[in-house]
Protein backbone atom coordinates (compact mmCIF):
# COMPACT_ATOMS: atom_id res chain seq x y z
CA UNK A 1 0.00 0.00 0.00
CA UNK A 2 1.13 3.13 -0.69
CA UNK A 3 1.87 5.97 2.01
CA UNK A 4 2.72 9.49 1.92
CA UNK A 5 3.87 12.02 4.66
CA UNK A 6 2.31 15.59 4.25
CA UNK A 7 3.27 18.61 6.50
CA UNK A 8 0.82 20.98 6.83
CA UNK A 9 -0.15 23.73 9.08
CA UNK A 10 -3.35 22.21 9.97
CA UNK A 11 -4.55 19.16 10.15
CA UNK A 12 -7.70 19.79 7.94
CA UNK A 13 -5.47 21.25 5.45
CA UNK A 14 -2.91 18.06 5.58
CA UNK A 15 -6.01 15.48 5.24
CA UNK A 16 -7.06 17.76 2.18
CA UNK A 17 -3.58 17.26 0.94
CA UNK A 18 -3.72 13.49 1.24
CA UNK A 19 -7.03 13.34 -0.35
CA UNK A 20 -6.02 15.53 -3.40
CA UNK A 21 -2.85 12.96 -3.82
CA UNK A 22 -4.86 10.01 -3.90
CA UNK A 23 -8.06 11.75 -6.06
CA UNK A 24 -10.13 10.10 -3.07
CA UNK A 25 -12.02 11.44 -0.05
CA UNK A 26 -11.67 11.31 3.61
CA UNK A 27 -13.33 8.15 4.98
CA UNK A 28 -11.28 5.72 1.96
CA UNK A 29 -8.26 6.90 3.92
CA UNK A 30 -5.97 5.73 7.40
CA UNK A 31 -4.78 9.00 8.76
CA UNK A 32 -2.23 8.64 11.27
CA UNK A 33 -1.15 11.75 12.94
CA UNK A 34 2.76 11.79 13.68
CA UNK A 35 3.08 15.27 14.78
CA UNK A 36 1.21 17.66 16.18
CA UNK A 37 4.15 20.56 17.10
CA UNK A 38 2.75 24.03 18.20
CA UNK A 39 4.82 26.85 19.21
CA UNK A 40 2.31 29.44 19.63
CA UNK A 41 1.88 31.04 23.42
CA UNK A 42 -1.74 30.17 24.72
CA UNK A 43 -2.90 29.22 21.12
CA UNK A 44 -2.75 32.70 19.76
CA UNK A 45 0.36 33.58 18.21
CA UNK A 46 3.05 31.83 16.42
CA UNK A 47 2.63 28.39 14.19
CA UNK A 48 1.53 25.04 13.79
CA UNK A 49 2.94 22.21 12.14
CA UNK A 50 1.01 19.17 11.54
CA UNK A 51 2.54 15.73 9.91
CA UNK A 52 0.67 13.29 9.00
CA UNK A 53 0.71 10.06 6.90
CA UNK A 54 -1.78 8.76 4.84
CA UNK A 55 -2.74 5.62 3.65
CA UNK A 56 -5.27 4.56 1.25
CA UNK A 57 -8.06 2.01 2.46
CA UNK A 58 -8.61 -0.66 -0.10
CA UNK A 59 -11.61 0.92 -1.86
CA UNK A 60 -14.75 -0.63 -0.60
CA UNK A 61 -16.44 -0.25 -3.73
CA UNK A 62 -13.34 -2.17 -5.37
CA UNK A 63 -13.83 -4.57 -2.57
CA UNK A 64 -17.65 -5.65 -3.16
CA UNK A 65 -17.48 -5.77 -6.91
CA UNK A 66 -14.21 -8.50 -6.89
CA UNK A 67 -16.39 -10.32 -4.41
CA UNK A 68 -19.56 -10.42 -6.55
CA UNK A 69 -17.72 -11.18 -9.84
CA UNK A 70 -15.52 -13.80 -7.78
CA UNK A 71 -18.64 -15.34 -6.26
CA UNK A 72 -20.47 -15.62 -10.45
CA UNK A 73 -17.11 -17.04 -11.61
CA UNK A 74 -16.83 -19.77 -8.83
CA UNK A 75 -20.33 -20.39 -9.88
CA UNK A 76 -19.71 -20.89 -13.28
CA UNK A 77 -17.31 -23.45 -12.25
CA UNK A 78 -14.45 -21.15 -13.70
CA UNK A 79 -11.29 -21.12 -11.80
CA UNK A 80 -10.06 -17.78 -11.90
CA UNK A 81 -7.52 -15.27 -10.77
CA UNK A 82 -9.22 -10.96 -10.61
CA UNK A 83 -7.10 -8.56 -10.21
CA UNK A 84 -8.47 -5.41 -9.19
CA UNK A 85 -7.87 -1.68 -9.61
CA UNK A 86 -9.73 1.68 -9.15
CA UNK A 87 -8.88 5.04 -11.03
CA UNK A 88 -10.90 7.71 -10.72
CA UNK A 89 -14.66 6.55 -10.54
CA UNK A 90 -13.89 3.28 -12.40
CA UNK A 91 -13.00 -0.05 -11.07
CA UNK A 92 -10.82 -2.08 -13.76
CA UNK A 93 -11.30 -5.71 -12.56
CA UNK A 94 -9.38 -8.45 -14.60
CA UNK A 95 -10.10 -11.92 -14.82
CA UNK A 96 -6.82 -13.93 -15.35
CA UNK A 97 -8.34 -16.55 -17.95
CA UNK A 98 -6.94 -20.19 -19.16
CA UNK A 99 -7.19 -19.08 -22.91
CA UNK A 100 -10.15 -20.99 -23.34
CA UNK A 101 -12.13 -17.68 -23.83
CA UNK A 102 -15.26 -19.23 -22.16
CA UNK A 103 -15.38 -15.93 -20.33
CA UNK A 104 -15.57 -14.00 -23.14
CA UNK A 105 -18.23 -15.52 -25.62
CA UNK A 106 -18.84 -15.22 -28.80
CA UNK A 107 -17.94 -11.19 -30.11
CA UNK A 108 -17.37 -10.39 -26.05
CA UNK A 109 -20.80 -10.93 -25.31
CA UNK A 110 -20.25 -12.99 -22.58
CA UNK A 111 -17.66 -10.65 -21.21
CA UNK A 112 -20.46 -7.30 -21.59
CA UNK A 113 -22.88 -9.49 -20.00
CA UNK A 114 -20.55 -9.82 -16.84
CA UNK A 115 -19.85 -6.25 -17.12
CA UNK A 116 -23.56 -5.19 -17.14
CA UNK A 117 -24.36 -7.78 -13.70
CA UNK A 118 -21.26 -7.15 -12.00
CA UNK A 119 -22.61 -2.95 -12.77
CA UNK A 120 -25.54 -3.25 -11.41
CA UNK A 121 -24.87 -5.09 -8.51
CA UNK A 122 -22.38 -2.76 -7.58
CA UNK A 123 -23.59 0.45 -7.73
CA UNK A 124 -26.87 -1.30 -5.80
CA UNK A 125 -24.20 -2.44 -2.80
CA UNK A 126 -22.32 0.47 -2.55
CA UNK A 127 -24.88 2.99 -3.18
CA UNK A 128 -22.71 5.49 -5.38
CA UNK A 129 -22.33 5.87 -9.00
CA UNK A 130 -19.24 3.94 -9.80
CA UNK A 131 -18.29 2.31 -13.29
CA UNK A 132 -16.99 -1.33 -13.70
CA UNK A 133 -15.03 -2.94 -16.52
CA UNK A 134 -14.42 -6.09 -16.70
CA UNK A 135 -11.72 -7.67 -18.58
CA UNK A 136 -10.14 -11.04 -19.47
CA UNK A 137 -7.32 -11.62 -21.46
CA UNK A 138 -6.72 -7.98 -22.58
CA UNK A 139 -9.75 -8.71 -24.64
CA UNK A 140 -11.19 -5.12 -24.26
CA UNK A 141 -7.85 -3.41 -25.09
CA UNK A 142 -7.52 -5.32 -28.31
CA UNK A 143 -10.93 -4.67 -29.31
CA UNK A 144 -10.65 -0.94 -28.82
CA UNK A 145 -7.57 -1.13 -30.85
CA UNK A 146 -9.25 -2.55 -33.37
CA UNK A 147 -12.00 -0.54 -33.55
CA UNK A 148 -10.01 2.64 -32.96
CA UNK A 149 -8.37 1.21 -36.39
CA UNK A 150 -11.92 0.40 -38.39
CA UNK A 151 -12.59 4.39 -37.19
CA UNK A 152 -9.19 5.49 -39.00
CA UNK A 153 -9.50 3.31 -41.56
CA UNK A 154 -13.21 4.87 -42.36
CA UNK A 155 -12.08 8.55 -41.90
CA UNK A 156 -8.84 7.76 -44.44
CA UNK A 157 -11.83 6.59 -46.94
CA UNK A 158 -14.28 9.56 -46.89
CA UNK A 159 -11.45 12.08 -47.27
CA UNK A 160 -10.80 10.41 -50.62
CA UNK A 161 -13.69 9.88 -51.72
CA UNK A 162 -15.41 12.88 -50.26
CA UNK A 163 -18.90 10.95 -49.49
CA UNK A 164 -20.40 9.94 -46.16
CA UNK A 165 -19.49 6.23 -44.95
CA UNK A 166 -21.09 4.05 -42.58
CA UNK A 167 -20.02 2.25 -39.71
CA UNK A 168 -22.13 -1.27 -38.96
CA UNK A 169 -24.15 -0.62 -35.81
CA UNK A 170 -22.15 -0.88 -32.71
CA UNK A 171 -22.97 -0.67 -28.83
CA UNK A 172 -23.00 2.67 -26.80
CA UNK A 173 -19.48 1.40 -25.78
CA UNK A 174 -17.92 0.40 -28.92
CA UNK A 175 -19.74 4.07 -30.73
CA UNK A 176 -18.23 6.34 -28.08
CA UNK A 177 -14.18 4.89 -28.74
CA UNK A 178 -14.96 5.79 -32.60
CA UNK A 179 -16.28 8.92 -31.76
CA UNK A 180 -13.23 9.75 -29.47
CA UNK A 181 -11.18 8.36 -32.10
CA UNK A 182 -12.00 10.99 -34.55
CA UNK A 183 -13.17 13.97 -32.44
CA UNK A 184 -9.81 15.50 -33.04
CA UNK A 185 -9.62 14.89 -36.89
CA UNK A 186 -10.60 18.13 -38.49
CA UNK A 187 -11.55 16.68 -41.59
CA UNK A 188 -14.71 14.72 -40.88
CA UNK A 189 -17.17 14.64 -38.18
CA UNK A 190 -19.41 12.10 -36.70
CA UNK A 191 -22.74 11.10 -35.75
CA UNK A 192 -25.04 7.93 -34.68
CA UNK A 193 -28.08 7.01 -36.36
CA UNK A 194 -30.90 4.52 -35.71
CA UNK A 195 -33.01 3.40 -32.98
CA UNK A 196 -32.17 1.59 -30.35
CA UNK A 197 -29.05 0.37 -28.39
CA UNK A 198 -27.78 -0.36 -31.56
CA UNK A 199 -26.74 2.31 -33.25
CA UNK A 200 -24.92 3.31 -37.00
CA UNK A 201 -22.09 5.88 -36.78
CA UNK A 202 -22.07 8.02 -39.98
CA UNK A 203 -18.73 9.53 -41.34
CA UNK A 204 -19.69 12.75 -42.60
CA UNK A 205 -16.77 15.01 -44.46
CA UNK A 206 -16.41 18.52 -43.05
CA UNK A 207 -17.71 21.49 -45.63
CA UNK A 208 -14.69 23.79 -46.25
CA UNK A 209 -11.61 21.35 -45.89
CA UNK B 1 -27.04 -28.23 -9.28
CA UNK B 2 -24.65 -25.40 -10.02
CA UNK B 3 -26.74 -23.54 -12.57
CA UNK B 4 -29.51 -23.33 -10.00
CA UNK B 5 -27.30 -21.98 -7.56
CA UNK B 6 -25.86 -19.32 -10.32
CA UNK B 7 -28.65 -17.56 -10.94
CA UNK B 8 -29.96 -17.17 -7.49
CA UNK B 9 -26.60 -15.75 -6.59
CA UNK B 10 -27.11 -13.28 -9.61
CA UNK B 11 -30.91 -12.73 -8.94
CA UNK B 12 -30.22 -11.84 -4.82
CA UNK B 13 -27.76 -9.33 -5.99
CA UNK B 14 -29.94 -7.74 -8.02
CA UNK B 15 -33.11 -7.32 -6.06
CA UNK B 16 -34.64 -5.40 -3.22
CA UNK B 17 -35.94 -8.44 -1.43
CA UNK B 18 -33.47 -11.39 -1.68
CA UNK B 19 -35.28 -13.42 0.61
CA UNK B 20 -38.40 -13.89 -1.45
CA UNK B 21 -35.68 -15.35 -4.46
CA UNK B 22 -37.04 -18.53 -5.61
CA UNK B 23 -35.47 -21.08 -7.83
CA UNK B 24 -36.13 -24.20 -9.61
CA UNK B 25 -34.42 -26.46 -11.56
CA UNK B 26 -36.22 -28.94 -14.11
CA UNK B 27 -33.99 -31.00 -15.17
CA UNK B 28 -34.04 -33.21 -18.25
CA UNK B 29 -31.84 -35.07 -20.13
CA UNK B 30 -29.82 -32.47 -22.24
CA UNK B 31 -32.25 -29.33 -21.41
CA UNK B 32 -32.88 -28.33 -17.95
CA UNK B 33 -35.29 -25.30 -17.55
CA UNK B 34 -34.56 -22.89 -14.58
CA UNK B 35 -37.19 -21.17 -13.29
CA UNK B 36 -36.48 -17.67 -11.48
CA UNK B 37 -39.37 -16.10 -9.15
CA UNK B 38 -38.73 -12.97 -7.38
CA UNK B 39 -40.99 -10.36 -5.83
CA UNK B 40 -43.41 -8.90 -7.79
CA UNK B 41 -41.91 -5.19 -7.12
CA UNK B 42 -38.62 -6.85 -8.34
CA UNK B 43 -39.42 -8.30 -11.51
CA UNK B 44 -38.29 -4.96 -13.40
CA UNK B 45 -35.10 -5.24 -11.79
CA UNK B 46 -34.49 -9.26 -13.12
CA UNK B 47 -35.72 -8.15 -16.81
CA UNK B 48 -34.13 -4.94 -17.18
CA UNK B 49 -34.63 -2.10 -20.02
CA UNK B 50 -35.85 -4.32 -22.85
CA UNK B 51 -34.96 -7.65 -20.86
CA UNK B 52 -31.05 -6.65 -21.09
CA UNK B 53 -30.43 -8.04 -17.29
CA UNK B 54 -32.74 -11.11 -18.23
CA UNK B 55 -30.91 -11.16 -21.62
CA UNK B 56 -27.06 -10.39 -19.47
CA UNK B 57 -28.27 -13.49 -17.12
CA UNK B 58 -29.58 -15.99 -20.31
CA UNK B 59 -25.50 -15.47 -21.48
CA UNK B 60 -23.93 -16.14 -18.83
CA UNK B 61 -25.70 -19.24 -17.90
CA UNK B 62 -25.17 -19.91 -21.60
CA UNK B 63 -21.37 -19.96 -21.02
CA UNK B 64 -22.11 -22.08 -17.86
CA UNK B 65 -23.68 -24.92 -19.05
CA UNK B 66 -21.37 -24.99 -22.30
CA UNK B 67 -18.56 -25.86 -19.61
CA UNK B 68 -20.68 -28.65 -18.31
CA UNK B 69 -21.76 -29.74 -21.88
CA UNK B 70 -25.00 -28.99 -21.17
CA UNK B 71 -28.07 -26.60 -22.26
CA UNK B 72 -30.31 -24.85 -20.06
CA UNK B 73 -33.12 -22.53 -20.34
CA UNK B 74 -34.32 -19.51 -17.94
CA UNK B 75 -37.50 -18.79 -17.38
CA UNK B 76 -38.87 -16.22 -15.32
CA UNK B 77 -41.85 -16.33 -14.11
CA UNK B 78 -44.47 -13.60 -12.74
Amino acid sequence: MPTIEIEAKTTEDAIEMACKHFSSTEDELNIEIIENKSTSIFGIVGSRKVKIKATPKTDSAVLIARDILEKILALMVVDSEISAEKKDNTIFLNIKGNGSGILIGYKGKTLEALEFIVNKAVNKAYGKKIRVIVDSENYRQKKEESLKDLAFKTSEKVKKTGKVAIINPKSPYDRRIIHLALKEDPYVQTKSKGEGLFKKILVIPKRGS
Amino acid sequence: MEMKELIEYIAKVLVDNPDDVRVTELEGKQTSVIELRVAKEDLGKVIGKQGRTARAMRTILGAASTKIKKRSVLEILE
